[in-house]
């Protein structure tokens, strides 16, 4: 199949999702882009058009395959996911799991040839018996405490059953892992930002991550041509967080494990929790990807693990390391 | 907004070029960031030739790559911080150098045997007997074998997930070159040439008493031959005397382990009477035996599925350890060598 003429990202308001749509329509070439969200992104450029869709309305189904009829649309790219886990469990299983229900149900009745789904390494489980690095064909073993990773995984499992009943259409997962650059901030790079970063005491696990630009060249490479399969977008190489710190100068603040959790899922509980306790498992056990399958399909990233951490360090602290 | 009006007009308009468009925009970034790197590179080259280094009493080399260091983030790139994949710190290695040196000749005394019959120039999947509840045999013959320069590239010993699992122990052994045991991170590592340290006894192994001493226990269900099947290394058993004694457990304690999450809590002549310092090893006089190498590169890969065959492999290297354990220990004097 060629580009497709028409793509709808959901979850404009994503990191990936708004900049996908600038991406894809600064390209041309008669390639469409419509986006789909609850508020149009203030920065959002005025080329993209805009639809309101709330994706856990029960008629949101039948609203956006009327929709994608209409516009034709050809692709689909799926990044309505919440950035941060709430306090509310109800709301971001509505959001995540039964959105994505929805979603799948309106592509199925529009006939939508393409769909291109964003997810995270970070669905595999940080865990002390991983092998050091997870292929795609690996279980999703989650997080047994982190309901927005549970969420993640119901949802992965719904898109791959929808591609097993449709063979006819190209079905994209690309799990990233953590996103870092000059302009990507999630509640993750938030951890990283400071000078001061929390560890936990006795534990130094090899981290990787990818490059926002690397990540964006992915998905826009899912949607123009064809790439069927689940990937693992990550950069080459890791790094343990000591290292990465000392790279950034910035100071580790380690705490016994017992303590921190205590800690946190008393903050949680008091819903100031931020980052609820589950995060420190990923600051703790191995839980690295293996990239060997995306870096064939979709070419080498730019930056491996250790320039991404540059990079975001760089433009976070710039006048710091000059 | 109802209705998006676009305009259709790239329905005839001949189709974009994706592949090309990318690779441009790659090869235009991948440039920016090089491009400097290069610049640096060469005029150091340039520098190199045309100063004299050293004997003026400036070491313009020296000066030159550390005004390069406080460039910024273009310096960083160059710091040696590094790990591999695995996580083996290269930099930590050569620290802890002169202590695992001492650690195997003054220590330990350690005496290597059989290391003639060793295939050169391509990685080994060696597999020892087990003992102790610290890894220090994995290390022992990690170090031996990188020392002699046995292997080529610097081997890795497999650890037990509980092991890895402790605070402090996970980022040391990390960095010395410790892996989690398991199938994928084996093969990852011969695919790479790079030899494995494995011990197929696990944890029955690490957790025999002193009573059940150089008795090598079942080689779990032949992973270690399916692996030397699949990658096409060769297995070299290795027999090791003296690590038993080295924490010789009298008994073990299981009811309080399981509370702090550790199989068993050990009881050996020092430990838990010393408290931390029962921990340091007895300096038992250490053999390292290594056997006729086992070879796999004739087996088709199918061979992996013949459970006959693994299961006899798996036997004959359990049989090979043994008899080079047994050689070892009726040529030693004493325990303490």
């Amino acid at each position: 199949m060629h580009a497709p003429g028409c793509v709808a990202i959901t979850g404009l308001r994503s990191f990936v999702g708004q900049r996908l749509a600038e991406r894809l329509s600064a390209r041309g070439h008669g390639l469409r882009v419509l986006g789909i969200d609850l508020r149009r992104p203030w920065r959002l450029e005025r080329r993209v058009p805009f639809e309101r869709v709330d994706l856990t309305d029960p008629s949101a189904n039948a609203r956006l395959a009327e929709l994608f009829a209409r516009e034709r649309v050809e692709a689909v790219v799926h990044t309505a996911f919440r950035r941060d886990p709430t306090p509310d469990l109800e709301a971001d299983h509505e959001l995540e799991t039964i959105g994505t229900l929805h979603l799948l149900h309106a592509c199925a009745a529009a006939k939508v040839s393409r769909l291109v789904v964003a997810s995270s390494t970070m669905l595999y489980g940080p865990r002390p018996d991983n092998p050091q690095y997870l292929s795609e064909s690996h279980p999703l073993r989650g997080h047994p405490d982190a309901h927005c990773i549970r969420n993640r995984v119901e949802m992965e499992e719904l898109v791959a059953e929808w591609g097993r009943k449709r063979p006819d259409a190209d079905v994209t997962v690309l799990r990233c892992a953590w996103v870092m650059g000059p302009s990507h901030w999630d509640r993750v790079v938030r951890h990283f930002a400071g000078s001061l970063v929390t560890t936990v005491l006795g534990y130094d696990p090899l981290l990787q991550f990818v490059h926002e630009d690397d990540c964006l060249d992915a998905f826009e490479q899912a949607v123009l041509e064809r790439r069927r399969g689940v990937y693992n977008v990550v950069a080459p190489g890791a790094l343990p967080l000591s290292m990465l710190l000392r790279l950034a100068g910035k100071t580790a603040l380690p705490a016994p494990a017992p303590l921190l959790y205590r800690i946190r899922d008393l903050a949680s509980r008091t819903q100031t929790g931020d980052p609820p306790a589950a995060f420190y498992d990923y600051l703790r056990w191995l839980w690295l990807a293996e990239g060997e399958r995306a870096w064939n399909a979709f070419g080498e990233p730019v930056y491996s693990t250790r320039e991404a951490w540059i990079s975001f360090v760089a433009s976070r602290r710039m006048r710091q390391y000059r | 907004m109802s209705e998006p009006h676009l305009p259709e007009s790239g329905e005839d308009a001949p189709a974009p070029d994706p592949e090309g468009a990318a690779a441009e925009a790659r090869a235009r970034r991948r440039l920016e960031g090089g491009l400097l790197q290069e610049a640096l590179g060469a005029l150091r080259a340039e520098l190199s030739a045309r100063l004299p280094s050293g004997e003026h009493g400036v070491d313009w080399m020296a000066l030159f790559d550390s005004l390069r260091r406080r460039l910024g983030s273009t310096g960083m790139r160059s710091l040696p911080a590094e790990v591999d994949e695995f996580g083996l710190d290269r930099a930590a290695l050569e620290r802890a150098r002169p202590w695992l040196d001492a650690l195997l000749d003054r220590w330990w005394r350690v005496e290597v045997s059989g290391a003639d019959a060793l295939p050169r120039g391509q990685p080994c999947l060696f597999v020892a007997n087990h003992s102790g509840l610290l890894p220090w045999d994995g290390l022992v013959i990690c170090h031996a074998l990188g020392r002699e320069r046995l292997a080529p590239e610097a081997p890795r010993f497999l650890v037990e997930d509980w092991l890895l699992g402790l605070p402090f122990a996970q980022p040391f052994l990390t960095r010395l070159g410790g892996v989690r045991a398991c199938r994928e991170n084996a093969e990852r590592l011969l695919r790479t040439r790079r030899s494995v340290v494995a011990f197929p006894e696990g944890a029955k192994g690490a957790t025999k008493v002193f009573r059940q001493r150089y008795r090598v226990q079942r080689f779990g269900r032949g992973g270690v031959v399916r692996t030397a099947i699949a990658t096409r290394v060769p297995l070299v058993p290795v027999a090791v005397v003296g690590a038993e004694e080295a924490h010789p457990v009298l008994f073990k304690v299981e009811s309080a382990a399981r509370a702090i999450g550790l199989p068993f809590v050990p009881v050996t002549p020092t430990f838990p009477w010393l408290g931390p310092l029962g921990l340091v090893p007895l300096p038992s006089k250490w053999w390292i035996g290594f056997g006729e190498p086992v070879r796999t590169d004739e087996l088709v890969p199918e061979a992996e599925q013949d459970e006959l065959l693994v299961s006899r492999l798996n036997e004959q290297l359990r049989a090979a350890v043994q008899e080079r354990l047994d050689e070892g220990l009726r040529a030693r004097p004493s325990v303490w060598g």
